[in-house]
């Protein structure tokens, strides 16, 4: 299932080639914009668009990237100045900002006279659609869970892990052992770390948004900021560092041994597998329950269409994220986890048991929050009120209502 | 002397031309329409918007709005912090860069012999990228893998390794430090191409007359660089204040906001939130304070006069 | 007397080595320390224990920047504008400077303010305006247009710093060519230019890197692979999830190229007078 590095490159080469040659012939072209851009992810993109190529010979696909932390930048500006692709990536975070700016063309009818819709379940649909019209097509998803050291668990004599909140505290006192630098927990507190503050306020009883309105619980939202920031100011079972930590960091805490556990999505898989062993070292089980709500994010990412300009080719083109062979290149290339209930009857899924919580955590977890103004009230309010508690300039009380205010200020 | 330029017409006419008392409109013409063309129109665009209510998020909100930007600004406590922390920030990279500048400058410009490899090694980190030197420093302070914090340990002067973005005081301070590294070449380069151009003979002269290093560079070197080391200071104020990179990589304006600065703010706003207006009105007031300071520093400086 | 001098002259060699030497490992260290680090397998790096010298290297970094992200052409892309934008500048902004450091004229000094406020405003908020102008005139994605894009901004700073090398350049020389019958044009030619030669060229070195390093803009105005330029696809080769050692072959290569060729040429004459 491991390609080498050498083995990528060279397979790349010749698809991208394979894909110009397809490209002279073809009757129509279309571009694409999407933010992969690790080996991995290239490698599996240019493989789907190889096969997309040979099933549609007459249409031609230029793929675009853009840096992750730039795309809405570059697609805001598209939208606002001219100058759309014709078709484009869009994750669950970003899905009701672009909507919201007119960036999608609505794809009802054509998904309900597509002969692909019945592999997809509604919960798939309704993450990227918007009054009830659906803007984009599923490919993959992310799902939620926990990774933990099973090595460091057996030593500190813990049965299992942790399925509440209060069984994951417990576990973390337990698993925490300054003397030897090694913490229980790779809490994420930098850039990204938003995603955890809100699922923790979300499991302890509080809503985000309802019906559009701002729907913060003040008591339970403290209790939340309160429990969660404990974990580095009071119990320490924390690393240090964990204001500034964001992906890059907890990968490399846990991967180094710092930390016993952390919690990501489905995505980061192969960079964990590739540096320790499944089962032996490492394994992945559902996200502990909070004591009002069990939150697991299900975040669904799909294909969108931009413009009207080539839509029936750029109709092929989405479509085809969504049949059964994209899914199996891309979990094959890069583990990320299909969308489509027919690819997840695949046996490179249902034959590896490291995947069992993520097939769990689908009948419970939710998609996320998905009002316009998300993203940006994540970043630049929930982010920097938590971090203000973590670093003592703030309380958990302060930063909520810096929170509500700031939510309130997003919706308006 | 004037014999090859006689030779072409064309050279003949603008040297006549130059003579005429319109010549120095003459000179800035090209300069002055290229500037105009491209981005006179963008520029009053952008401050345009801060009147506006933009937000690409909601199509329907739209039109005028008068000053409600700005008297938002006014009861926003992040722009108060990010206006503070943009002093700080651009005024101690800007004071630590000019005195290293200066310090490799003079040393440089004793022409010692090796001196020319020290100074391809000098200038080396102003060649990289914002992109690059903010990836960089990030991993050499990194709270796990960051050989400075190795270091420091083995040396004795920290217990244990240190997570340097974590603490609000130590994350401004580290950021000044990766700023001024990156930063301080722009000076040594300018400022020894100034050092440069002072004759060797007046040193020679005060040396004559018993100055020391100390007097020579209060009399002669730092009056003679005066106006090289004006414009560099505005210039690098100028792109501290409106660029907002390295501070993203490192810190994103963490933790909390101790390392948030007004452009950072403006960036953040506009392609976060999508809120153009607000963040044009963020960029307007960072536009005003850079004039103020500017019409204050060249007033002061006397730079534009000879 | 003569003993004490040549003492003190001792101790300010010494000096001055002792300032050179410790602030060039304050720049180099760094650049070292990455240049290990993109040697290292990533194994290596994401470790307990700290590795100085690398126990194995590899080449991968190297060959994947390479291979995977059409690497000479966003150099060729990069070349191409940064070659565009100092010719213009040098061109327009010379006859600026020596207009501003010679001549007194009414408004000079809010000309010059005016030259230095277009800089003032953050390029955040220009990069859509400006987009709009230039899709107008067809000149997105292409290298001519960031060119100018980047000229607008960058002209001020050239301006700017190479008034401040022609007021320290002597008008006396050129007041006795002029007497000698040049034309004001002639003495700026010959006189004056090849005076401020140094200033001249740290000038335009500087726009160059900021033309070469350049990343927003670049990556606003482009589309695709036909104009995009080596910061962008670096952004790209990284991303956010990445190891950033995979900066390190290209960053380095070409910093090291320019730097080296920069501090080499200033001593050269560039324009023979």
């Amino acid at each position: 299932m491991q390609l080498n590095k050498r083995q990528l490159l060279i397979g790349s080469a010749a698809l991208a080639m394979a894909g110009h040659v397809g490209g002279a012939r073809a009757a129509s072209a279309i571009s694409y914009w999407h933010h992969f851009t690790s080996q991995s992810e290239m490698a599996s993109l240019l493989k789907i668009i190889g096969l997309f190529q040979a099933a549609n010979t007459d249409v031609a696909v230029t793929q675009e990237n853009i840096p992750n932390s730039e795309y809405m930048a570059k697609v805001s500006s598209a939208v606002l100045a001219g100058g759309r692709p014709d078709t484009a990536m869009v994750i669950a975070e970003r899905f009701a900002d672009l909507t919201a700016m007119e960036g999608l063309i609505d794809l009802t009818d054509r998904v309900n006279g597509w002969a692909g819709k019945t592999n997809f379940p509604d919960n798939r649909w309704t993450g990227l659609s918007s009054n009830g019209a659906i803007y984009a097509v599923p490919a993959f998803a992310f799902v939620d869970w926990m990774y933990y050291r099973t090595d460091y668990f057996e030593e500190a004599g813990l049965a299992g892990p942790p399925k509440t909140f209060d069984e994951f505290l417990e576990a973390c006192r337990k698993l925490t052992d300054p003397s030897k630098g090694r913490f229980a927990f790779g809490m994420r507190a930098g850039a990204g770390g938003f995603k955890y503050v809100i699922d923790v306020m979300e499991a302890f009883g509080s809503p985000i948004v309802k019906d559009g309105q701002p729907a913060i619980d003040r008591a339970a939202a403290i209790e939340a900021v309160t429990f969660y920031s404990d974990l580095f100011l009071k119990e320490k079972v924390v690393p240090p560092s964990a204001p500034n930590d964001s992906y890059r960091q907890i990968m490399e805490a846990f991967r180094t041994g710092q930390t016993a556990m952390l919690w990501h999505h489905t995505g980061s898989l192969n960079e964990i597998s590739g540096a320790m062993k499944q089962g032996e070292q490492f394994s992945t089980a559902p996200m502990p329950a909070g004591p009002k709500a069990h939150i697991a994010r299900v975040a669904y990412a799909g294909n969108g269409i931009m413009k009207e300009d080539n839509i029936e080719a750029a109709w092929q083109w989405v479509s085809f994220w969504g049949q059964t062979d994209a899914a199996v290149a891309l979990l094959e290339g890069t583990g990320y986890f299909p969308a489509s209930a027919a690819a997840l009857q695949d046996q490179r899924i249902t034959g590896n048991p490291i995947y069992g919580a993520a097939v769990k955590t689908l009948d419970f977890g939710r998609l996320p929050n998905n009002f316009i103004g998300a993203a940006g009230w994540s970043e630049n309010v929930v982010n920097p009120a938590f971090q203000s508690v973590l670093t003592g300039q703030s309380t958990p009380e302060q930063a909520v209502d810096r929170m509500t205010q700031g939510l309130e200020a997003a919706l308006r | 002397m004037t014999s090859s330029a006689s030779r072409y017409l064309p050279f003949r006419a603008l040297g006549e031309l130059s003579e005429t008392r319109y010549w120095m409109y003459l000179l800035l013409l090209p300069s002055l329409v290229l500037i105009l063309l491209v981005i006179a129109y963008p520029t009053l665009y952008g401050m345009a918007i801060s009147f506006r209510e933009m937000r690409l998020t909601r199509p329907g909100l739209d039109g005028w709005v008068g000053f409600k930007h700005y008297a938002a600004m006014w009861s926003d406590p992040v722009f108060w912090i990010a206006l503070k922390n943009t002093v700080v920030w651009v005024t101690a990279a800007v004071v630590l860069e000019l005195a290293l500048g200066l310090l490799t400058a003079t040393a440089l410009n004793r022409d010692l012999p090796g001196t020319k490899i020290f100074a391809v090694l000098i200038l080396l980190p102003y060649f990289l990228p914002n992109v690059v030197a903010g990836h960089m420093w990030a991993l050499m302070l990194d709270p796990r893998l960051g050989v400075i914090n190795d270091i420091l340990v083995r040396m004795g002067v920290l217990q244990s390794y240190k997570a340097w973005f974590a603490d609000p005081n130590a994350a401004l301070a580290a950021t000044i430090l990766v700023e001024a590294w990156h930063g301080f070449p722009f000076f040594a380069l300018l400022l020894l191409a100034g050092l440069k151009s002072i004759p060797e003979d007046l040193y020679k002269a005060a040396a004559v007359d018993g100055a020391g290093v100390a007097a020579q560079l209060r009399l002669i070197t730092l009056p003679m660089l005066k106006t090289v080391i004006a414009a560099a200071v505005i210039l690098r104020v100028i792109s501290l204040v409106n660029s907002p990179d390295l501070l993203l990589i490192l810190t994103g304006g963490g933790p909390g906001d101790a390392t948030q600065v007004l452009s950072l703010y403006a960036f953040q706003t506009a392609y976060k939130e999508f809120n153009f207006g607000y963040a044009s009105a963020l960029s307007v007031v960072m536009f005003v304070i850079l004039m103020i300071f500017a019409v204050a520093y060249i007033r002061m400086s006397r730079i534009t006069k000879e | 007397m003569i003993e004490s001098k040549r003492h003190r002259r001792l101790i300010a060699n010494i000096a001055t080595y002792t300032v050179l030497v410790s602030l060039s490992a304050f720049c180099i260290g760094p650049m070292v320390w990455m240049f290990l680090t993109s040697l290292k397998y990533e194994a290596d790096i994401v470790t307990q224990t700290m590795q100085y010298i690398p126990s194995r290297i590899t080449f991968d970094n190297y060959v994947a920047i390479w291979t995977q992200s059409g690497f000479p052409l966003l150099i060729g892309n990069s070349l191409v504008v940064t070659l565009l934008t100092v010719t213009i500048c040098v061109v327009t902004g010379t006859l600026a400077a020596y207009a501003f450091s010679r001549f007194a004229f009414r408004g000079r000094d809010r000309l010059m303010l005016g030259y230095l406020v277009v800089r003032m405003f953050p390029a955040v908020m220009v990069i859509i305006p400006l987009y709009v102008v230039m899709r107008g005139v067809g000149l997105v994605d292409s290298r001519f247009g960031l060119a100018l894009a980047y000229t607008s901004f960058l002209l001020p700073l050239f301006v700017w710093m190479l008034k401040g090398f022609f007021d320290s350049a002597p008008r006396e020389l050129e007041s006795a060519a002029r007497i000698d019958g040049s034309t004001r044009l002639g003495a700026m030619v010959r006189i004056v230019v090849p005076l401020a030669r140094n200033g001249l060229v740290a000038s335009s070195v500087f726009i160059a890197i900021a033309a070469w390093n350049e990343f927003l803009f670049a990556l606003m105005l482009t589309t695709g692979q036909g104009s995009r330029t080596w910061p962008v696809g670096l952004q790209l080769m990284v991303g956010e999830f990445q190891l950033p050692w995979a900066f390190w072959p290209p960053a380095a290569s070409s910093a090291s190229s320019r730097s080296s060729f920069s501090s080499l040429s200033s001593n050269e004459p560039w324009f023979r007078g």
